[in-house]
């Protein structure tokens, strides 16, 4: 007996019906404002002067790519991606691997490594921007005192150390994340496969390397991937914390797109939005063939 | 005597593999926390100094008097939960059924189905607010915890598909084939066999939509009136046009972060192989 | 489990059959935004007065919005687009613009024209109101305002042997003198919101906001980036808003600071006698900022009378007292302004003092993202050195006047 069924040979409805309950819920909500957002990126979509809205072609899109700010931010979107997300994979793996082991207090330091997650976003950049300051902030406070700096750092004043800040913090607030969902794809994982490995004398680093890291590869490919939109997309951390400031050096895309639409243009904003979909969908093409290739479709 | 030595070499090692690095990560991760906390129960006169100082010299409590008195955070704090758990159950069934067709069945349209899940998230929600609002007032949702469940759910669904979609990939195919050999038909494969194996990563979904849920604030302050606000905005009334209410906003942090915390405390002991070797043989 | 999800469903229904139903009477929704919870809480206060003493039947449901940094105009903005939000809101001036072109707000001139108390509220502020509307109809109602001025600690100024200054030049050389022992002359506002102190600067040197691109304009822009890149400010000066100038003033890292009476309270709680204050000097001009907080009706009110009755109410009836005297704002109504208690408070003496001189931004549609964006980026780039005082200028011209 085939367990998955192939398309041909006869239709199956059991498929979408148990799709139709979440295609229902997105479809009708979002749907119609995002076809809205495509229809703002033609217009000269300024809500400030809206008896001037018109239809102008890729005008929008044009505009952009003559925009420094714009493609400056493209490449700060990376780094904050990348490092972001990054760090926060290391870390987070590491940690679940490190909860997974046998110790007296593991309940409770499972849940309070959950706490930059629970904590509210406005408390986060809040908090932080206090940890980083710059005339009395106790990150200051600690570097002098072990002797690593030997005075203030103005790190969100300054453009150097302004986009490593926000980095910082969001590595901080998205650790658990990487945490708890690799905690729970490690359950997954047959013992036999480890005291095979055991009794072959494999080391802790092969066993990883061997058994967990592919035994896990889905599920570090969909949650990286998941966080890659997310951190991308994400505004508060940056927005409490500089705005996107000094002078443009944690602009994001996603906060410029804030910015201008928050700012009422409208069609700017969606053609950026747009932009940002199709890339964000490009970096997640080459994990999408491999998946679908992997399962034959 | 050389054995004991031996335990104690080993039990050094294991320090330093596993002890420390925790204990380092954690110290990262709940800093910010302490110092939320000494900010807290900081006597106001003590808020605003150029030293930095690791413990307030009269630690007071009364900001959690005010918060839990005239501020009334158990409000919020309630509407929040009532929003956060509807989400999560909501979800959680909605996208298990959706992730369970994806990763089962290969069907006309899955491809372009699931890529569309994604999009989903892709789109800054800034754009979407006016619509959004439009929506919600035409159903008669505007103002009524319903339209935050919804809203979320719209954002937390596609999400959940994904994850649990993975989750299930990474789940030998094997185990259901065997049940459905012996005679099981598919719902039954799923829930004996799929369902306990799969309880470590619903809850890690669950946890994911619950947050996602617990902290959002554009849409609760549109979506939401005094009735019903939740705790981000809630907080967020504590930062004026002239002045944050430190105390109070550093007491209603620490207090939003224990009841999860306390939740997942108890929790997490499923978060442990669900797959024993009894299963694997069937 | 499923019982308890439900129970929870259908307590949802109930409540969003609940907010439907329609009141007996009229009831008017109003939403603001408080600075703190005592605030809040004085004007459900207001509220409960208003709905007790109007005598018509009138039922105002007030609703606190967080300031969210000005993120709440946006929101306001969503749900007046979205077809939904209040009948009547308090107010910031530079929002007029967008809200007027998508015809959102209701015009208030037939109102005003048969209301008898219109003649409390000076005639140069209706003219401010008329302009943000777009020049020939007021849909701004004034409420309270804020004066800005210069926040100076007398015992670091005594021990820098350094007097208030009465000129501009004296301002800039206190700033310097001020500098020393770990302490800054001038709290600086580099990020959003610091165009308000920064419009002092331009105009001591006989600029303007008209034309930002002149010589003195130009140089008033340079004494702003001296003081920074001389050190007479906090090194976090760019990065620097509101809740940073006035934690460094009140940890006593800075001497002088920039802002209103709205701070006062705190200011008096943290250092009892030990601060004062004085109107920013002037030298060639003399301009300060005013801050403004109004209230506005929507044009999707179905009871404007009534909504007008709560806009008088807070105008120059009992709401404009009772909320002056909790948030020591400057009141706009004369009768008000006469109490002995606005006569009498320091601070209040220093804003009525500054007010001949108190300005506003011209109210353009390009306002707000100038002072949101365009503002900030720039004078930072300015501030650390990578474009000069011209081209900082030359930018912030052609953006407000786009």
């Amino acid at each position: 007996m085939e367990f998955i069924r192939k398309r041909g040979r006869r239709t199956n409805l059991w498929p979408y019906l148990l799709v139709l309950p979440a295609l229902t819920v997105v479809v009708c909500v979002v749907f119609v404002p995002i076809l809205n957002a495509v229809s703002m990126s033609l217009q000269n979509y300024d809500l400030r002067r809206p008896k001037l809205i018109s239809f102008i072609g890729l005008e929008n899109y044009i505009k952009l790519f003559a925009d420094r700010q714009f493609i400056a931010s493209l490449y700060r979107t990376a780094l904050w991606v990348v490092f972001g997300v990054g760090f926060q994979f290391v870390f987070g793996f590491a940690l679940a691997l490190l909860l997974n082991q046998e110790f007296r207090g593991r309940a409770l330091a499972r849940s309070v490594s959950l706490i930059p997650w629970v904590t509210p976003g406005v408390l986060i950049a809040l908090m932080w921007r206090w940890l980083l300051d710059g005339n009395y902030g106790v990150i200051n406070d600690l570097l002098q005192k072990t002797g690593i700096t030997d005075g203030n750092i103005a790190f969100l004043a300054a453009r150097a150390t302004a986009l490593p800040s926000v980095i910082l913090t969001i590595v901080w607030q998205g650790i658990p994340f990487f945490a708890l969902m690799l905690l729970a794809g490690l359950q997954g994982i047959a013992h036999e496969l480890y005291e095979a490995a055991d009794i072959d004398g494999a080391k802790s680093l092969q066993k990883l390397r061997f058994i967990t890291i592919p035994s896990l590869k889905n599920t570090i490919f969909v949650t990286t991937m998941l966080r890659v939109i997310w951190v991308a997309n994400s505004v508060d951390v940056i927005f409490n914390m500089t705005e996107g400031g000094p002078a443009y050096a944690t602009q994001t895309l996603s906060v410029y797109i804030y910015l201008k639409a928050n700012t009422l243009n409208m069609g700017y904003a969606s053609a950026m939005a747009l932009i940002m979909t199709v890339l964000l969908l490009g970096v997640s093409i080459p994990y999408l063939r491999s998946m679908f290739r992997d399962q034959g479709v | 005597m050389p054995n004991s030595l031996c335990r104690a070499k080993r039990s050094v090692s294991r320090f330093l593999i596993v002890g420390l690095p925790l204990l380092l990560i954690l110290i990262f991760l709940l800093f910010p926390y302490y110092w939320t906390l000494i900010t807290s129960l900081k006597p106001n006169r003590e808020l605003y100094s150029t030293q930095v100082v690791y413990w307030p010299a009269e630690p007071t409590l009364a900001a959690y008097g005010q918060l839990f008195g005239q501020f009334n955070f158990l409000k919020p704090m309630g509407n929040s939960f009532v929003v956060a758990m509807i989400t999560t159950a909501l979800s959680l069934t909605v996208s298990m059924l959706a992730a369970y067709s994806f990763s089962r069945f290969r069907f006309r349209g899955r491809k372009l189905l699931m890529v569309l899940f994604l999009t989903n998230n892709m789109f800054p929600t800034v754009l979407l607010l006016i619509p959004l609002f439009t929506i919600m007032r035409q159903m008669n949702l505007l103002y009524t915890p319903a339209s935050l469940v919804l809203s979320y759910t719209t954002f937390t669904i596609p999400f959940s598909v994904w994850l649990l979609n993975g989750y299930l990939n990474d789940l030998p195919m094997s185990l259901e084939e065997a049940a459905m050999v012996d005679g099981a038909n598919r719902a039954q494969a799923f829930t004996r066999i799929i369902l306990p194996v799969l309880v470590p990563c619903l809850l890690a979904t669950g946890v994911y939509i619950f947050m996602q849920s617990w902290n959002e604030y554009t849409f609760a302050v549109l979506f939401t009136n005094d009735r019903n606000r939740t705790v981000p905005v809630a907080l967020k009334s504590l930062i004026g046009q002239f002045g944050v209410q430190w105390e109070l906003l550093t007491a209603g942090g620490i207090i939003t972060v224990i009841p999860v915390c306390v939740m997942f405390f108890f929790a997490q002991k499923r978060l442990v192989a669900g797959l024993t070797s009894g299963a694997v043989k069937g | 489990m499923k019982k308890i999800l439900s129970t929870l469903l259908a307590l949802m229904m109930v409540l969003s059959l609940a907010s439907v139903a329609t009141a007996e009477g009229v009831t008017i929704k109003y939403w603001f935004w408080a600075d703190n919870d005592a605030y809040a809480a004085t004007m459900q206060e207001m509220i409960a007065d208003f709905n007790a003493t109007n005598g018509q039947g009138i039922t105002v449901v007030g609703e606190q919005i967080p300031w969210d940094g000005g993120g709440y105009s946006n929101t306001v903005f969503t749900a007046a687009m979205g077809g939904g939000g209040p009948d009547v809101a308090s107010w910031k001036l530079t929002a007029t613009p967008s809200f007027v072109a998508n015809d959102l707000l209701a015009p208030l001139d037939d109102y005003l024209a048969a209301w008898s108390d219109s003649s409390q509220i000076e005639t140069s502020l209706w003219d401010v109101m008329r302009t943000a509307g777009g020049g020939d109809k007021v849909y701004v109602m004034p409420w309270n305002t804020q004066v800005l001025y210069v926040y100076y600690r007398p015992s670091l100024f005594a021990a820098a042997g350094v007097s208030v200054p009465t000129t501009y030049q004296e301002f800039l050389d206190a700033c310097a003198a001020l500098t020393k022992d770990g302490v800054y002359g001038f709290g600086m506002r580099g990020a959003k919101g610091g165009q308000e102190p920064w419009g002092s600067f331009i105009h001591a040197r006989g600029g303007s906001f008209a034309d930002l691109t002149t010589p003195e304009a130009v140089q008033g822009m340079q004494d702003f980036i001296d003081l920074f890149q001389k050190g007479y400010t906090p090194p976090t000066a760019p990065s620097d808003g509101f809740s940073q100038i006035i934690d460094n003033f009140k940890s006593g890292l800075t001497a002088m600071t920039i802002h209103h009476i709205g701070s006062s309270a705190g200011m008096v709680e943290t250092f009892g006698d030990d601060v004062g204050a004085f109107v920013f000097p002037a030298g060639v001009g003399q301009w300060t900022s005013m801050g403004d907080t109004e209230n506005v009706m929507f044009a999707s009110c179905a009871n404007k009378d009534a909504a007008f009755a709560w806009l008088s109410y807070l105008a120059t009836g009992k709401g404009q007292e009772t909320w002056c005297k909790v948030t020591g704002n400057v009141p706009v109504a004369a009768s008000v302004k006469a109490l002995d208690e606005f006569q009498q408070n320091p601070f209040m003496k220093v804003s009525i003092q500054g007010a001949p001189y108190a300005g506003i931004l011209p109210i353009l549609d390009t306002t707000t993202e100038w002072i949101s964006t365009v503002w900030p980026s720039t004078v930072q780039q300015a501030l650390l050195g990578e474009i000069t005082a011209q081209e900082c200028m030359d930018t912030l011209q052609a953006e407000l006047y786009k």
